[in-house]
């Protein structure tokens, strides 16, 4: 028998139980409709109307005519479709000889491959260019020893940018081909071995094709990545690339004709990053090779002359990978480095600079990026748990939602918020541009899926059943998540978040458009420190971005093994 | 083409898979590998096959020595457990795939594409991806797959096992049928012992790498070599004892059951064996050579037999089958009964 008390307050109860999930799921939809679907149309209204405000095609025409912009579509798709290239041959060849073969180092060069990742791009092009740049200690070395007159030109150029985007962005690629192939049922390559299939054939009918799934995800992000990075080519002196010219555009604020281009340019890359998306989906959905497989193809052990071979290639890979490394480091702490192989002198003097002197750097990475975690976790914990545990209406909306912001080039989204967010805030009488939490806000959002799919994986991972044992012993709702789920999924949030918190301290693209005064990030400063001239302080906050992401990555692989491949898919 | 494994023997670290196996499988015989999990079956199978390295003894197929070849020049047609579709293919694709690789004119390729899934009754399906079929379609294809390169020897292992259990027994009668018809030399491996009953030749029941009995289905049921074999193709009951009288024909043994006259045995005198009876030969307040007296404990209604579990003197229970319960009026539990088994259908076994 229940009391009074008891009978009186179940209505209020029950209403409290339907009423607050439905406005926690609203908050969600709210969050996403106005920090990112809202600046996304934003930025195509504006693409498709003229300073009157009528929607028009003349933007797009403008462009069009534009032989110079012409041309920097052209260099940005042939970039992007050269870096593919580039990155699935190495990827690939690389994913094959650790997953198939046992060599030597094999395990070491696993976790090796990872090295790329933790470097931010705008660190690892600094690092080349004191390393193989004209004065670069690759050139020096060349004058000194062959007596050449000029400098090779290693790295500014074209070239350079697809060198240096591919040393960053194969991992992308192994990883998800990793993880693909070592999904691949083993008997499906015994049932092509029986019919007379093997060697290249076999890898190449069967092996291969059979990866796609995985492959086309990483592909597709390499593609979108070099496609949409300024900071990279703007640095090597490339101009001619609709990246660069997105952010020259957009940074000068005087023209407005310029500026009009810049958003063409960007919503450009939003539409490609779309139509991507859905052509990966339809082609991903109608090829689900995943299959329960509980055994895994034999390592094949290599031949001494295979393994030296095997050791040999990674190892000029893995050597190349760290020249950024070796650069950023040296310039972080030389001095006088200037037509010598290597510094003269070593000093704490831009360490002391970069932390003592000036630590905002320093402290707004961080104060940004936890917040952005909290974000993070708040909204994409709840977000892993509708697409995992429930049938409400929408779902498949933010399920791809959640994938458009992985393919939305943060330059895009940069530029979007500016636009979206310059008119002034009701009761406050300014821009949400000129309120600092803006950043937090873009990273949360540029970063929500890393943790969203942490979460989502793991949460599958936890069969529903588990969840209703504990509720026929009596938990209800909140109590069963909370004593049984969240307990077996903690881990896997935690990886998610931590690589959101890694990915939101690199994050150059969007912060750039949006920082103001007072609120520079490391890879802010780094930038303006690297164009300003100040190339030794620029090195010294990398070597700091650097550390930051090692200690993330290991935590990461710790606790979630060598699997991050899902991470990118 | 006709199977001979001399000593085939496999080991993986300490432990012996497959333990100097020897078989002789006959031209256009269906021969079944029959064993729990981990006995060595399939293991043994994907020696057959190629995939397993073999460590001693030798494989021929006909006149052929194959152990050392690699699959692809074994001439075998498999089907996995899982089918092994390739899931990137459609189903003309899978079929054809070894057809193209032996570089054959598209007309000849058409024309065996067209005969495989008319074998398996799957025309009109060409262009269909795996994941678009259902367990049973995948499974033909599969086996039109394997067929297509008119294989030597056709190689299945637990075909059936993903599919459902009507279909299972329709696709297992369809096997059968197609593989008489073809007259192809075919090794199969089953754990579900009905299957290896109803459509083998012969079958091998295996135990921890090594084959206890080699029999056609018959003969396994109704003469099992050793207590593993009763126990584990079809039911038993097992009554422990010592083999006190033998004479031509019979043989007497002492049980906590009284003693028990039995058919004939290898035991000799002053043994201790163990008896086999099948429950089907144990009959309730019948005429038989042996009599018991007990309660009924359990009884387990199946619709086309009725199972009583007979809790007799010494304790020892006793499993009875009573064949047409339609016409049996069920016991209640604690019932007395006088059960009854004639003693020819009383196997003496060593106990092992």
């Amino acid at each position: 028998m229940k009391s009074d008390g008891t009978l009186a307050a179940a209505p209020a109860r029950r209403v409290m139980a339907t009423a607050l999930p439905a406005l926690g799921v609203a908050l969600l939809w709210a969050f996403l409709a106005v920090f990112l679907v809202y600046p996304l149309l934003r930025v195509f209204y504006d693409a498709f109307s003229n300073e009157a405000g009528r929607l028009t095609l003349e933007n797009f025409v403008a462009f069009a005519g534009d032989a110079f912009y012409r041309r920097s579509l052209w260099n940005s798709l042939l970039l992007g479709l050269g870096t593919v290239a580039a990155t699935s041959i190495l990827g690939i060849a690389i994913a094959l000889l650790l997953v198939r073969y046992d060599f030597p180092g094999r395990q070491l060069f696993g976790y090796l491959t990872l090295i790329p990742i933790i470097s931010p791009p705008l660190v690892g092009v600094l690092g080349f260019t004191f390393i193989m740049g004209k004065a670069g200690t690759v050139n020096i070395l060349l004058e000194d020893w062959l007596g050449l007159a000029k400098p090779i030109n290693f790295v500014y150029g074209i070239h350079g940018v697809l060198l240096v985007e591919t040393l960053h962005l194969f991992p992308m690629i192994t990883l998800n081909v990793v993880d693909a192939l070592s999904r691949i049922d083993p008997s499906l390559e015994e049932a092509a071995e029986s019919v007379g299939s093997r060697g290249w054939r076999k890898l190449c009918t069967i092996t291969l094709p059979l990866t796609t799934p995985g492959y086309v995800a990483g592909a597709l992000l390499v593609f979108i990545w070099t496609f949409s990075d300024f900071a990279t080519p703007l640095v090597l002196g490339v101009h001619d690339l609709l990246a660069s010219q997105a952010y020259l555009n957009i940074v000068q604020f005087v023209d407005r004709r310029l500026f009009r281009m810049g958003l063409v340019i960007s919503a450009l890359m939003v539409a490609l990053a779309i139509v991507f998306l859905i052509a990966a989906r339809r082609y991903v959905a109608i090829k689900d090779y995943s299959s329960l497989s509980y055994s895994r193809v034999a390592r094949r052990r290599l031949g001494p002359l295979g393994a030296a071979g095997a050791v040999t290639f990674l190892s000029a890979v893995m050597a190349f990978s760290f020249v950024p490394y070796l650069g950023v480091a040296l310039a972080s702490v030389g001095r006088g480095w200037s037509m010598t192989p290597f510094p003269v002198r070593y000093t704490g003097l831009f360490f002391e600079r970069v932390i003592v002197e000036t630590p905002k750097y320093i402290v707004n990475s961080f104060l940004y990026s936890a917040l952005a975690v909290v974000l993070c976790i708040v909204i994409g914990v709840p977000i892993a748990w509708i697409l995992a545990r429930t049938r409400l209406p929408g779902r498949d909306t933010l399920d791809g939602l959640n994938t458009l912001i992985l393919a939305v080039p943060g330059t895009a989204i940069g530029i979007a918020y500016i636009r979206a967010f310059h008119t002034e805030l009701p009761w406050l009488g300014i821009p949400l541009t000129s309120l600092w939490i803006i950043l937090p806000i873009v990273l949360a959002v540029r970063r929500l899926p890393y943790t969203v799919r942490g979460s989502y994986a793991s949460l599958l991972l936890v069969h529903r059943s588990m969840e209703e044992a504990a509720a026929s012993v009596g938990a209800r709702g909140l109590r069963s998540f909370g004593d049984v789920t969240l307990p077996l999924i903690w881990r896997g949030v935690l990886v998610g978040a931590l690589f959101s918190f890694m990915t939101s301290l690199q994050e150059a693209s969007a912060v750039l458009f949006l920082s103001l005064g007072g609120w520079e990030t490391i890879p802010v400063g780094i930038f303006a420190f690297y164009i300003a001239g100040s190339a030794n302080e620029a090195a010294a906050l990398g070597v700091i971005l650097i550390a930051v992401a090692a200690v993330s990555v290991l935590v990461i692989n710790r606790l979630a093994g060598t699997r991050m491949g899902g991470m990118f898919g | 083409m006709k199977i001979a494994l001399r000593e085939v023997t496999k080991r993986y670290g300490t432990t012996t898979a497959v333990d100097r196996v020897s078989l002789d499988i006959g031209d256009g015989e269906l021969f079944t590998l029959l064993g729990p999990s981990g006995c060595g079956k399939t293991t043994l199978l994907r020696m057959l096959a190629g995939f397993a390295a073999v460590d001693g003894g030798e494989i021929r197929f006909g006149d052929r020595r194959v152990d050392r070849l690699p699959p692809y020049e074994r001439n075998i047609g498999m089907v996995f457990q899982n089918y092994a579709l390739w899931p990137h293919m459609t189903v003309r694709g899978n079929v054809t795939y070894g057809l193209r690789l032996r570089k054959l004119t598209a007309a000849e390729i058409a024309r065996r594409l067209a005969g495989g899934l008319a074998k398996v009754n799957l025309s009109g399906l060409e262009d269909r991806y795996p994941g678009q079929l259902s367990g049973g379609q995948q499974q033909r294809v599969a086996l039109a797959r394997a067929l297509v390169l008119n294989p030597d020897i056709l190689l299945l292992d637990e075909p059936l096992s993903n599919l459902d259990a009507k279909i299972r027994v329709q696709v297992r009668g369809e096997i059968r049928a197609l593989q008489r018809d073809l007259g192809i030399t075919t090794v199969y491996v089953t754990h579900d012992q009905e299957e290896a009953l109803s459509l083998s030749d012969r079958v091998a029941v295996m135990r921890e790498g090594r084959v206890q009995q080699v029999a056609a289905p018959k003969a396994l049921y109704e003469r099992p070599a050793n207590r593993f074999v009763a126990d584990f193709v079809g039911t038993n009951n097992f009554i422990p004892g010592v083999v006190r009288e033998r004479a031509d024909g019979h043989a007497i043994v002492e049980t906590p059951l009284g003693r028990v006259r039995t058919g004939p045995g290898d035991v000799a005198l002053g043994g201790t064996c163990v008896l086999a009876v099948r429950p089907e030969n144990v009959a309730l307040d019948g005429a038989g050579d042996n009599r018991v007296e007990g309660r009924i404990r359990l009884a387990a209604y199946l619709g086309n037999t009725l199972r009583y579990d007979v809790e007799t003197v010494g304790g020892l229970v006793l499993k009875v089958d009573v064949g047409d319960p339609w016409r049996h009026e069920l016991l209640p539990a604690g019932h007395g009964v006088c059960v009854t088994f004639p003693a020819a259908a009383t196997l003496v076994l060593r106990d092992d």
